[in-house]
């Protein structure tokens, strides 16, 4: 191989691989808009994304995979903890970390920047990016979903529990928040009346406790959750 | 050293080193991070992103001080003339470190661009535009006065005026977090998947001619293909980080395809300094200097070319995307690729500017293998806590901190090895400062 030839293969290799780049890119510029929804990139959405970067969350958290590693990707962050997980989790994160091994600074979020960042992080979430994560993928649930949903069909009380946000602190089969202890076991300690009078108003049980009255459910809901929670022994 | 102002590269030298070693130790509490409970009060204060934020950008400031200041060292040997001016030189070193020191002060204070390795905040980017331009200006005025153009100037300002020209896609504020990101990646991986390794190539091209003897047309010749095959793949393999965030299907194939080629160049890399160094006509005065240049290629072609082979392919990376999987090869293909690669400069040029024919090498024997051997672990047990991170909280998915208190002890092992490193830098560090000739075999 003479050095001429060498100059050849540096320029076509080169040259290819930048024009299919650059057309490639031309391209994805056409389609992104449909596959990020643009209609739907409104001025709150935006400023949740400036929120995003004043704060520097994105040195600890991943968003679409990218960032630190240090914390949950946020992608579909609403889809996980809802809109009131991020709320909470942002306004006062010594308090919903009390427990953890690993922190979250307090940066003194204003309420207005966690509303936009709720915009930002929704809009976020409803990405075309080929069903990435996988433990936020509804087509692969995880195990721990998995293991939930095979008891909806019997148990009315495991879709509230699912789907009233009881999960954003309470965990079960190893799925769910950390705030709250895991309810794997909790019917070998409370019976079923007792759980429905902690869930109405937790402080008139136990004064120093977190948690929240849950005044949202239906009596029917609450019976039915309570029912399912004191058969977990 | 044959031109006086080949001086010039010492100081980026010297100025480069003290922030290695600054990075080493905020990497150090990083690592202390995952593995041990951080109380509130400090995280509230000095948060693990701000660290980070500092751990990165002290990379790429040290790491960019160093190519500037091989590219000093390089230029007026290849042109075979003085660089065009000096001062210019000076004040440009002394306004970046300018710029990076208030940069690092400013993270701590929160002010940051708030965007992953770009947090420099964009009045700052203007100022690293404008010290760029003057580097700039400063290598091709030398080599248009010269005239006397060779493959590996040529490659070395094509590599830099990328390098600059990249920067400029990292500055603007994009409403689109997809087209953010997209961008973002032509920084990040057109920087140390391109325009770097043009700069690599180059400088390890200068640093094998002269240190083994090899014919120039042998050596540049083999420059040209090594520079055609890591453009070709480099390229479009930066649809490996398009698969996930929202960008067309077909990223998976373009990128798939085109990174599984991406171990190709390094593998030529290699075999081009074995073949170097087997038929070299000179003697081999300081054995270190070789080491490192043969060290530099084959820990490229591990932490570069395997480790990221390894996780490339989209059916892999979709449970490894932004795991410690990714963080294994991070550490391994900057250290093997970039820093042994400005080590090599450094230890190829700062005894030539000392005037030190051969040099003692006793302690720098010691920091090159420690170095080596901490890092290799550091990037096992960070890949350790990688696939457990995958298979625990992607596959299983049984939730991050689940997953995390599985990686905890992986984690504290890496801070071990971490210590290892800092002590193997630190004695790097000190050799270089005080370099001394060797004494005399009897």
């Amino acid at each position: 191989m003479t050095k001429k030839t060498a100059f050849w293969i540096f320029l076509l290799g080169t040259l290819s691989s930048a024009v299919l780049f650059l057309a490639a890119t031309w391209d994805t510029h056409r389609q992104v808009a449909t596959l990020s929804n643009v209609d739907k990139l409104s001025e709150q959405v935006v400023a949740g994304k400036r929120a995003f970067e004043k704060y520097n969350c994105n040195d600890c958290h991943t968003i679409l995979g990218f960032g630190g590693y240090y914390a949950p990707d946020l992608t579909k962050v609403v889809q996980r903890i809802g809109a009131d997980g991020i709320r909470y989790r942002v306004k006062s994160p010594e308090l919903a970390f009390a427990n953890s091994w690993r922190k979250m600074p307090n940066l003194n979020v204003s309420d207005a920047e966690i509303e936009d960042l709720v915009a930002f992080f929704t809009w976020v979430g409803e990405i075309n990016n080929n069903d990435w994560p996988p433990q936020d993928s509804k087509k692969r649930l995880s195990r721990g979903e998995q293991a939930m949903v095979a008891t909806v069909g019997v148990s009315p009380g495991a879709a509230v529990f699912q789907t009233k946000g009881c999960m954003n602190c309470h965990a079960l089969n190893g799925t769910g928040g950390t705030f709250g202890p895991a309810l794997d076991t909790i019917g070998r300690e409370l019976s079923a009346a007792e759980i429905r009078t902690y869930v109405r108003d937790p402080k008139s049980v136990d004064p120093k406790s977190r948690m929240p009255a849950q005044t949202g459910l239906s009596d029917r809901e609450l019976e039915e959750v309570a029912k399912f929670l004191s058969n977990r022994k | 050293m044959e031109y006086r102002s080949q001086k010039i590269a010492y100081w980026y030298f010297v100025a480069a080193l003290p922030l290695f070693v600054l990075q080493v130790f905020l990497g150090l509490y990083l690592g202390s991070s995952y593995a041990f409970t951080i109380p509130q009060e400090i995280v509230d204060v000095f948060s693990f992103a701000t660290a980070r934020a500092m751990h990165t950008n002290l990379l790429v400031l040290w790491m960019l001080l160093g190519f500037m200041g091989g590219a000093y060292y390089i230029v007026p040997e290849e042109t075979q003339s003085e660089i065009y001016s000096p001062g210019l030189a000076y004040f440009q070193l002394v306004a970046l470190l300018v710029t990076g020191v208030v940069a690092l002060i400013g993270f701590f204070f929160g002010w940051t661009q708030g965007r992953p390795l770009l947090e420099i905040p964009r009045p700052l980017d203007l100022v690293v535009v404008v010290g760029a331009l003057i580097f700039l200006f400063n290598i091709g005025m030398t080599m248009l006065k010269a005239n006397r153009w060779t493959v590996i100037q040529g490659t070395l300002l094509g590599g830099l005026v990328f390098l600059a020209l990249l920067y400029l896609f990292g500055i603007p504020f994009y409403k689109n977090e997809v087209i953010d990101w997209y961008y973002w990646w032509w920084v990040i991986h057109l920087w140390v998947e391109g325009a770097w390794e043009l700069v690599t190539g180059a400088i390890l091209a200068f640093i094998l001619m002269k240190l083994t003897g090899v014919d120039r047309q042998v050596v540049e010749k083999w420059l040209y293909v090594e520079i055609g095959l890591f453009l070709f793949t480099g390229l479009a393999g930066t649809g490996h980080h398009y698969y996930w965030l929202g960008a067309p299907r077909y990223w998976l194939w373009i990128g798939g395809i085109f990174s599984a080629l991406e171990p190709l160049p390094i593998i030529l890399m290699v075999f081009v300094t074995m073949h170097h160094v087997k038929e070299r006509k000179a003697k081999i005065i300081n054995p270190l200097t070789w080491t490192y240049a043969i060290g530099c290629a084959v820990m490229h072609f591990i932490g570069a070319g395997v480790w990221g082979f390894l996780h490339t392919l989209p059916q892999i990376n979709y449970y490894t995307h932004g795991s410690q999987v990714t963080v294994s090869h991070g550490h391994l293909a900057f250290f093997g690729a970039y820093a042994l690669l400005n080590l090599t400069t450094f230890y190829f040029a700062m005894p030539k500017i000392k005037g030190i024919e051969v040099f003692d090498d006793r302690r720098g024997k010691i920091g090159f293998w420690t170095m080596n051997v901490a890092m290799m672990i550091m990037g096992l047990t960070f890949g350790v806590a990688g696939v457990l991170q995958a298979y625990i909280e992607r596959v299983l998915g049984m939730g991050y901190m689940t997953a995390q208190s599985y990686m905890r002890l992986w984690m504290l092992v890496t801070i071990i090895a971490g210590v290892f490193f800092l002590a193997g830098l630190l004695t790097t560090v000190t050799d270089l400062f005080t370099l001394r000739p060797a004494k005399q075999e009897a």
